[in-house]
């Protein structure tokens, strides 16, 4: 896939990939929608799509007091149910909808199946669980934190922030990354011999899809359980 | 500096603005349209449920100091009504005694009335019965003795045998 061509485009002198615009746009207007129609007609007696709404906002606001302690759950509640399911939709969408133009350049895929999107989103967790440690504890005990037990420990705490930073954004592009690739490959034997390899195809590449489906849906979740994992840990002093 | 660095992908910095500009804009949608709406509705419920429970258990009381305002009410009356039977009776009581002793009493003068009466008549019938016996001696000794004696005389003649009559049959 890495031999295929990019389609690209030039903005106010940034490079930009058309397929990441393009899929991050889908997956923005799909997050709208969902969130757009189940929040109509908002009653004390909930309905189907309040109940769904209501039940995903209990979903993340759970994984987020996992680690988070409950005062100041609700601070980032708004930012863990978007984070959600935006990540969700993104895995998924790149299951069902793959767009290719005529040269073979992708430009409908799962946003997170490129690293520049998953760093970004773990780029940013990392920034708010810097400003959320700033905030909590001010400037002195913040930086302090980083030479706990002893100060020798200030190289290892600074590279761990790297690495939280690094593994945080490369699991999710992998995993994805991965299950689109695998995907293409059993296309591609699917049409290598005609109808046949297509038969006999399509059960494996059904499996396959059904377990990335299960597989993005879990990433999703252990992406903003680690979050909210690194985000405490930015919160407390240690000792 | 990144570019290259994953599995031969190439890192478009373009792209890591739009992810963050959308995601922002996202929350905000987010916010306007759902988050903000539906925490608050969620919110209400918690405060209604909870409100709920504290009326609950406060028109519990409520029917419970009722209850006992009624068996205390209940009761009273009950005392009540004993205190009007058992005045009632004493009553009755003291009525039918008024009677009784006034119809004793009715019937004492009663009786002596018709003792006096009945005196009164056995004097009118003895005196009667005197006249006409001195009437009648008077006829029969005027017959008899053929004589004529004065009314007067005659009568004083059978008054003394009268009262002597009387008082042997009084004895």
């Amino acid at each position: 896939m890495s031999d295929d061509p990019v389609s690209t485009f030039q903005f106010l002198g940034l490079t930009f990939s058309t397929a990441n615009v393009v899929s991050g746009l889908v997956v923005f207007l799909l997050v709208v929608a969902v969130v757009f129609f189940t929040s109509r007609k908002l009653a004390m007696k909930p309905t189907k799509g309040q109940n769904f709404l209501e039940w995903l906002i209990d979903f993340t606001n759970g994984i987020l007091k996992g680690s988070i302690p409950a005062g100041d759950v609700g601070k980032f509640g708004l930012w863990g149910f978007t984070l959600f399911l935006f990540l969700f939709l993104s895995n998924e969408i790149g299951l069902f909808i793959q767009v290719a133009t005529r040269s073979g350049a992708t430009i409908m895929r799962s946003p997170t199946s490129d690293p520049i999107a998953t760093l970004t989103f773990s780029l940013m967790t990392m920034m708010i669980a810097q400003f959320a440690g700033v905030w909590k504890l001010g400037y002195k005990a913040h930086f302090a934190n980083y030479m706990k037990p002893f100060v020798f420990w200030l190289p290892i705490s600074i590279f761990e922030e790297f690495t939280n930073f690094l593994t945080l954004g490369l699991r999710i592009f992998g995993v994805i990354f991965s299950g689109e690739m695998l995907l293409g490959v059993i296309w591609n034997l699917a049409v290598s011999h005609g109808i046949v390899t297509m038969i006999i195809a399509l059960p494996i590449e059904m499996a396959w899809q059904g377990f990335s489906a299960f597989l993005g849906a879990i990433q999703a979740f252990v992406f903003v359980t680690l979050s909210s994992v690194y985000i405490s840990q930015k919160l407390e002093l240690e000792e | 500096m990144l570019s290259h660095l994953v599995v031969g992908q190439t890192l478009y910095f373009g792209d890591s603005l739009f992810y963050i500009i959308s995601f922002v804009l996202l929350m905000w949608i987010i916010k306007i349209f759902a988050w903000g709406p539906v925490t608050k509705m969620m919110q209400d419920r918690a405060d209604k449920i909870s409100n709920d429970i504290d009326s609950a258990e406060k028109s519990r009381t409520d029917a419970a100091s009722l209850v006992e305002k009624r068996q205390a009410a209940l009761a009273n009356s009950r005392s009540e009504a004993q205190t009007i039977v058992s005045d009632a009776k004493f009553n009755g009581q003291q009525q039918r005694e008024q009677i009784v002793t006034q119809a004793q009493a009715d019937v004492q003068t009663m009786k002596q009335n018709a003792q006096k009466d009945i005196e009164q008549e056995r004097q009118d019938a003895l005196s009667d019965a005197r006249n006409d016996v001195a009437d009648l001696s008077i006829e029969i000794a005027s017959k008899i003795i053929q004589r004529e004696l004065k009314a007067d005389d005659q009568k004083a003649l059978i008054d003394s045998y009268i009262e002597g009559l009387g008082k042997q049959h009084e004895s």
